[in-house]
C-alpha cells in the first residue's frame, strides 16, 4: 500500500481542474437563479445573463475534459511503474514462487489493472470530496448563514454514513477477493485441461461445477453490496433530506419576508452542485475498495527488499565446480529433495547424474541455475561460494535445458536467439543445425520463420526440445546443464543429438541429468543417485 | 456491435423476469428523483413567487418522496446487480461448455494466455451491458417521457426541453460504433498484455535460464504502452461523450429560461417547472452518452467471446448416432490427415487394423503423426479422408461421449488438476471406492509413493501436477487412465519422464493391468518388455511392419 500511496502525488492537476470545474457550476446555478427570480417578476436578470451562463457552461465542459484526461494519464503512470515493479520481483522469485501461472498473471494484468481506479478516480474524488463542498458552502453563506450550516452538517455525516457502512464492506470486500481468485484460478485449470476432461466425459459437470462456484461468488459478491450500496442509499438520504429542509425553509418560513427571491433558489440550486462531488466520492469509494484488495495482494511481493548479490565482472572462460556436502529440503517436505552430495569437477569434465526419478538430479541443476539455495553444505564455483552471486549472474555461466521446454509466442528464431540476443542470423542457424532443428524446420513453410504458439503446440516435445537444444549451442558458455535433454526424442534423432550434445560439451564443464544409463557415447564420471542417500560414483 | 449485444441479451433469455425487473424499479428510482427536485423547486420558486397554495402542496409532497428516493435507490441497485450476476454466471457455463465442444482437443496456436483472458475478463465486462448501458437508458427514456407528459400543455416549451434531452438520449447510440471499435482495441491489447505476461511466466526457467528477464520486461512495458493507448482513446471518447451529455442537458436548462424571459409572467409556473425538470434530468441523463461507450465495450468482450465460441467443432456430431457396436475391432483404412492445410499430411493413406484384445504398438520419430492419430481415434480431429470403424460401424456415426467411453487414451499433455489426487482419479470414474483408486496407482506402481504422502489420496496435486515431479505427476495420469474400464486403452508416451527400471516395470505389468483389453502404445522407443502382439513403424505418413 506504500508503494501505492506514493503514487498518489500526481494527482493535483486533476483536482485543480475539478475545483475549477466546480466553481464554473455554482456561477451557473446562480445565474440561474436569477433568472428565474426574473421570470417570476423581480427585477434582476436578462439575456446578458443568458449569455453568461452559456459561456460559463462551455468552459465547464472543457474544464471538465481536460481533468478526465488528466486523471487518466496519473493513472496510466502509476501502472505502468507497478506493474514493472512485480514482474522485476516474480522475476527474482523465480521457480521457488508457489503461485500457478494463471495467478500470477492475473497479478500482473487484472490485480494492477484494478489499482487504476485508485489512482485515476479515488485519489482526485478524495481531495474533491473534501474541497468541492466547503467552497459550496463558503459562497451559499454569503447569502444564508443557516443553509450553508445545514449543508455543512450533511457534509460531515457522509463520509460518517460512508465509514458505517464502509467497514463492514471492507471485511466483505476481502473474501470475495479470495473467491473471485480461487474462480479464476479454477478457470484457468480447467481450460487447460479440457482436453482430459473432455476425454473422460466430466465437461458437462464441471461446466456445472463451475456454475456452482460462479453461484457462490454471486451470492457473496451480492452479500458485499448490500453493505456497500447501503452508503448510496444514505447518500441519497441526506440529498434529500437537505433539499427538503431548504426547500421547507426558504419556501415557507422566510418567503413571506423576501423581497428577492435569487438567494433562496440559489440555494436550493447549489444543493445538487453541492452533493455531486460526494456521489464521485461515493462512486470511487468502492473502486478504493477492490484497489485496496488487490493493493493488499500486491503489497507483500512490491514491499520485499530485491535480490541482493555481487555481480559477475565477466564470464570465465573455464569452470571448476566443487559441491561439498549439499544438501538441498524444499520448505514443507520432511524429506530432503537432495540428500547430502558431494562431488568435484575439473573444467572441461562432464558429469552424467544417473537414477530414479526423484533421486535428485534435477535438484542438481537447479542448484547451479540459482533455483533453489542449498539448505546445507557449499556449493563452489572457481573456488568461490556460490550463494554470495546474484542468481541471474550466477545464470550467466551456464547454458540450461530443463525437462518441459518451453517455446515462447514467436519465430523459431526468435526462440533460439533467445539465448543471445546479440547473435548473427548465420550463429543461429548454425545452431539450429547443431541441435537437429533443421531436420524438422526445413519441412515447415517458413522454415526457422515459422511460428510457434504459447507452449509450442504444432511443435511436437521433441521438436520443442531440439530447440531448447539450439538455445543452449547458440549461449556459448563455459558451463552446460542438461535435464533429460534426449527424453522426448526417438533413438533415430536421440543418436544425432547425442552427437551433437557431445560437441557441444567438449571444452565445457557439462552436467546431464539422465534416466538412460546408456547414454550414449558420452565419455565423463556418472554418479548415481540412488534412493535416499547411497551415492556412487563410477568412471565412464 | 448490435447483433452481438443482441446475442448476449438471447443468452440472457432464461433470467428475463429478473433483467426487466431491475429496469422496472431502475425507472421508477430516476422518476422519484426528478420528483424530489420539481417539488423542491416548485415550492420554493411559489413562495418566493407569492403562489402560497401550490407550494404548500409541493412541500407536503416533498415529504414521503425523500424517504422514498434512497429505498428505491437501494433496492434498484441490488435488483439490478442480482439480475446481472445471474445472467453472467449462466455466460459463463455457457462459454465453457461451447470451448469443450469446439475445441476439445484443448486451446491451441491462439495462445491459452489470451483465450483465458478472453473468459475472465470479458465475461465480466457484459455486465456493462446491463448495468451501464440498459439500465441508464431506461431510467432515461423514463425521464424524458415524463417531462414530455407533464409539459404537454406547452408544446413549445416541451420541444424545446426534449429536443436536446433527446438528443442526450440517443446520443450514444449515434457514438457507439466508433467507441465499440475503440474498445475492440483496447480489450485486444489487453490480450496482449496477458499474453506478455504469462509467456515468460510459463516458460520461467527458460526466461532466466537465457537471462532474458529484461527483454521480457520490455515486452511488457511495451505491450503495456500500446495498451494504455488504446484505452487513452476510449476514456477520451467517453469523455468526450460525457461532456456533450452535460452540456445538453445545460442547454435545456438554458432553453426554459430562455423561453420564461419571453412570456414572462404568463408562464411563469411552467417555466419553472420546466427549470426544474430539466435540472432533475442532468442526474439520469447524464450517465447516458457514456452508456454508450460502456455498451460498446461489452460488445468487443461479446464479439470476443463469441469468436473463441463460435470456432468449429472439428468433428460434426451425428444427428442420430448409431447405438455403439458390440465388438471392439478397431479399423482405420486409407486414413489421411494434416492438422494444416498449408503443410503435408501427417498421415497419408494409413491403414491399421486393431482386433479385439490385441496389443500393438506404433513406433515413430517424434512428429510423425502418433499423436495424430490418437486425436483421431477420439473424435478430437476427423480425417481429410478414409474411414475408421469400431465394430464395424464408422465412428463418425457414434456419440463421442460414447466412443470415449470405449476407447480411452493417455495423452502427452494429459492434465492433473489442482484438486486431490483423488479427485483427479475420480475424474475417470466417478464414484470408484478407494480400493479401486489403489489398485489403479499400484497398476501404475505409483501407490508406494502416494502412501508415503502425509495427506495421501487427499494430497492436492497443484495446477497441471507441479507439486510433484515429471514421472510421478505421469505416473497419477497413467493411474487415471486405467480406472474406466475401457476396451480400448490407448498409451501415448506413457513412459516420459520414468527411469528405465521403471519403465520396464510398467510395460511388464501391461500384460495384467490392461487383461482384455485392446491396446496401442504409441511411443519412440520399446524396453522390450512390452507384452505386445505385434510391431509397427510409422513412416512417411503411413504404417510398415517393424523389422527385428
Amino acid at each position: 500500500m506504500r508503494q501505492v500511496r506514493a503514487q498518489g502525488g500526481r494527482a493535483a492537476w486533476p483536482v485543480a481542474l475539478g475545483l475549477a470545474g466546480i466553481l464554473c457550476q455554482v456561477g451557473f446555478v446562480f445565474l440561474i437563479a436569477r433568472l428565474l427570480a426574473t421570470i417570476l417578476g423581480f427585477p434582476g436578470g436578462g439575456f446578458g445573463e443568458l449569455a453568461a451562463a452559456g459561456a460559463l457552461a462551455l468552459l465547464g465542459a472543457a474544464l471538465s475534459m481536460t481533468q478526465e484526461m488528466a486523471q487518466q494519464a496519473a493513472g496510466e503512470r502509476a501502472r505502468a511503474s507497478i506493474r514493472a515493479a512485480l514482474f522485476t520481483r516474480l522475476m527474482e522469485l523465480g521457480p521457488a514462487d508457489p503461485r500457478g501461472v494463471g495467478e500470477k498473471a492475473t497479478l500482473l494484468v487484472d490485480r494492477v489493472e484494478a489499482l487504476d481506479g485508485f489512482f485515476a478516480r479515488w485519489v482526485p474524488a478524495a481531495a474533491l470530496a473534501i474541497l468541492g463542498p466547503a467552497a459550496v458552502i463558503l459562497i451559499v453563506a454569503q447569502f444564508d448563514g443557516t443553509s450553508a450550516l445545514v449543508l455543512a452538517v450533511m457534509g460531515l455525516l457522509v463520509p460518517v454514513a460512508m465509514a458505517l457502512t464502509g467497514i463492514g464492506a471492507a471485511v466483505e470486500s476481502r473474501k470475495q477477493l479470495d473467491v473471485l481468485g480461487r474462480l479464476s484460478g479454477r478457470f484457468v485449470d480447467r481450460l487447460r485441461g479440457l482436453s482430459t476432461l473432455v476425454q473422460f466425459n466430466r465437461a458437462e459437470d464441471e461446466a456445472r461445477a463451475l456454475g456452482a462456484a460462479a453461484d457462490e461468488f454471486r451470492q457473496r459478491t451480492l452479500r458485499v453490496l448490500r453493505v456497500a450500496f447501503l452508503s448510496s442509499a444514505a447518500l441519497e438520504l441526506l440529498a434529500g433530506f437537505t433539499l427538503g429542509y431548504l426547500a421547507w425553509r426558504h419556501g415557507m418560513l422566510l418567503a413571506p419576508q423576501v423581497t428577492d427571491p435569487t438567494p433562496a433558489l440559489f440555494c436550493i440550486l447549489a444543493v445538487p452542485v453541492f452533493f455531486l462531488p460526494l456521489r464521485n466520492f461515493s462512486q470511487a469509494y468502492h473502486e478504493a475498495m477492490s484497489a485496496r484488495g488487490a493493493a493488499a495482494e500486491l503489497a507483500p511481493l512490491l514491499e520485499a527488499p530485491a535480490a541482493t548479490g555481487l555481480l559477475l565482472e565477466e564470464v570465465p572462460p573455464r569452470v571448476a565446480l566443487v559441491f561439498d556436502k549439499v544438501e538441498l529440503t524444499y520448505p514443507g517436505m520432511d524429506r530432503p529433495a537432495l540428500p547430502r552430495l558431494t562431488f568435484a569437477l575439473a573444467p572441461g569434465e562432464t558429469l552424467m547424474l544417473v537414477g530414479p526419478s526423484g533421486a535428485g538430479k534435477s535438484s542438481v541443476l537447479r542448484l547451479l541455475m540459482g533455483f533453489a539455495a542449498p539448505s546445507a553444505g557449499r556449493i563452489a564455483i572457481n573456488g568461490e561460494d556460490v550463494t554470495r552471486l546474484k542468481p541471474a549472474e550466477l545464470r550467466r555461466l551456464s547454458a540450461y535445458v530443463g525437462q518441459r521446454a518451453h517455446l515462447f509466442g514467436g519465430t523459431i528464431r526468435e526462440n533460439i536467439r533467445l539465448a543471445r540476443p546479440d547473435a548473427t542470423d548465420a550463429e543461429v542457424q548454425r545452431a539450429a543445425e547443431s541441435a537437429r532443428v533443421m531436420a524438422f524446420a526445413a519441412h515447415l513453410p517458413q522454415g526457422l520463420d515459422t511460428e510457434v504458439g504459447e507452449g509450442g503446440f504444432g511443435l511436437s516435445g521433441g521438436q520443442a526440445q531440439r530447440v531448447a537444444l539450439a538455445r543452449a549451442f547458440l549461449r556459448d558458455s563455459p558451463l552446460v546443464l542438461l535435464d533429460e535433454p534426449t527424453a522426448s526424442l526417438d533413438p533415430g534423432t536421440e543418436a544425432e543429438v547425442m552427437e551433437a550434445i557431445a560437441r557441444l560439451c567438449t571444452g565445457r564443464t557439462a552436467i546431464i541429468a539422465t534416466h538412460s544409463p546408456q547414454l550414449m557415447g558420452l565419455s565423463g564420471r556418472v554418479i548415481e543417485l540412488a534412493g535416499q542417500r547411497r551415492v556412487e560414483q563410477h568412471v565412464g | 456491435m448490435w447483433a452481438d449485444l443482441n446475442r448476449v441479451l438471447k443468452l440472457w433469455g432464461t433470467r428475463r423476469k429478473a433483467l426487466a425487473w431491475g429496469l422496472v424499479i431502475g425507472m421508477l428510482s430516476a422518476l422519484s428523483g426528478v420528483a424530489l427536485l420539481a417539488l423542491a423547486g416548485k415550492g420554493v420558486a411559489a413562495g418566493a413567487g407569492g403562489i402560497g397554495l401550490v407550494g404548500v402542496s409541493a412541500l407536503i409532497w416533498l415529504r414521503p418522496v425523500v424517504l422514498i428516493r434512497p429505498l428505491l435507490r437501494w433496492w434498484e441497485r441490488m435488483a439490478s446487480h442480482a439480475a446481472a450476476f445471474q445472467a453472467l454466471a449462466d455466460t459463463r457455463v455457457w462459454f465453457f461448455r461451447r470451448l469443450a465442444e469446439r475445441m476439445p482437443a484443448g486451446i491451441g496456436l491462439r495462445g491459452s494466455g489470451d483465450l483465458l483472458g478472453r473468459v475472465i475478463s470479458d465475461v465480466e465486462a457484459l455486465d456493462r451491458l446491463y448495468l451501464g448501458g440498459l439500465m441508464p437508458a431506461a431510467a432515461a427514456l423514463a425521464v424524458v417521457a415524463a417531462i414530455a407528459l407533464l409539459l404537454g400543455a406547452e408544446p413549445v416549451l416541451m420541444l424545446l426541453l426534449v429536443l436536446p434531452l433527446g438528443l442526450a438520449l440517443i446520443l450514444p447510440l449515434v457514438l457507439a460504433p466508433a467507441a465499440a471499435r475503440a474498445a475492440q482495441r483496447a480489450a485486444d491489447e489487453r490480450g496482449g498484455l496477458r499474453a506478455a505476461a504469462v509467456d515468460p511466466v510459463t516458460g520461467l526457467e527458460d526466461t532466466l535460464a537465457a537471462n532474458a528477464e529484461g527483454r521480457a520486461l520490455a515486452r511488457l512495458q511495451r505491450a503495456d504502452a500500446t495498451l494504455m493507448a488504446a484505452q487513452r482513446e476510449v476514456s477520451v471518447r467517453s469523455a468526450a461523450a460525457g461532456t456533450a451529455g452535460t452540456l445538453l442537458t445545460q442547454v435545456a436548462v438554458l432553453a426554459a429560461l430562455g423561453w420564461g424571459l419571453l412570456t414572462g409572467s404568463a408562464g411563469a409556473a411552467m417555466a419553472v417547472l420546466a427549470l426544474f425538470l430539466a435540472i432533475a434530468a442532468a442526474e439520469a441523463l447524464g450517465l447516458m452518452p457514456r452508456a454508450g461507450a460502456l455498451m460498446a465495450g461489452a460488445a468487443a468482450s461479446a464479439r470476443r467471446l463469441f469468436e473463441a465460441a463460435d470456432t468449429k467443432p472439428p468433428v460434426e456430431e451425428p444427428a442420430n448416432p448409431a447405438p455403439l457396436p458390440t465388438g471392439n475391432d478397431l479399423v482405420l483404412s486409407h486414413v489421411t490427415f494434416g492438422w494444416r492445410a498449408d503443410a503435408a499430411p501427417v498421415l497419408e493413406g494409413l491403414d491399421l487394423t486393431l482386433k479385439a484384445g490385441e496389443r500393438v504398438a506404433i513406433l515413430g520419430p517424434s512428429g510423425a503423426g502418433k499423436s495424430s492419430l490418437a486425436a483421431l481415434l477420439l473424435k478430437f480431429a476427423a480425417p481429410q479422408s478414409g474411414v475408421i470403424r469400431l465394430g464395424g460401424t464408422d465412428i463418425q456415426d457414434l456419440a463421442s461421449a460414447e466412443l470415449r467411453q470405449r476407447i480411452v487414451c493417455l495423452s502427452q499433455n494429459a492434465r492433473l488438476f489442482d484438486v486431490s489426487i483423488a479427485e483427479n482419479l475420480r475424474l475417470a470414474a466417478p464414484g470408484a471406492p478407494d480400493a479401486a483408486l489403489w489398485r489403479a496407482l499400484a497398476k501404475a506402481g505409483v501407490a508406494e509413493f502416494v502412501r508415503s504422502l502425509p495427506e495421501g489420496l487427499e494430497t492436492r496435486c497443484g495446477e497441471g501436477g507441479t507439486r510433484f515431479s515429471g514421472g510421478e505427476a505421469r505416473r497419477i495420469a497413467l493411474a487415471r487412465a486405467l480406472l474406466p474400464p475401457a476396451a480400448i486403452l490407448i498409451l501415448d508416451e506413457p513412459t516420459v519422464g520414468l527411469d528405465a527400471e521403471a519403465e520396464r516395470a510398467f510395460m511388464a505389468t501391461l500384460a495384467t493391468a490392461t487383461e482384455g483389453r485392446s491396446l496401442l502404445i504409441i511411443t519412440h522407443e520399446l524396453t522390450g518388455a512390452e507384452p505386445l502382439d505385434r510391431v509397427l513403424r510409422l513412416a512417411g505418413g503411413n504404417l510398415l511392419p517393424a523389422t527385428g
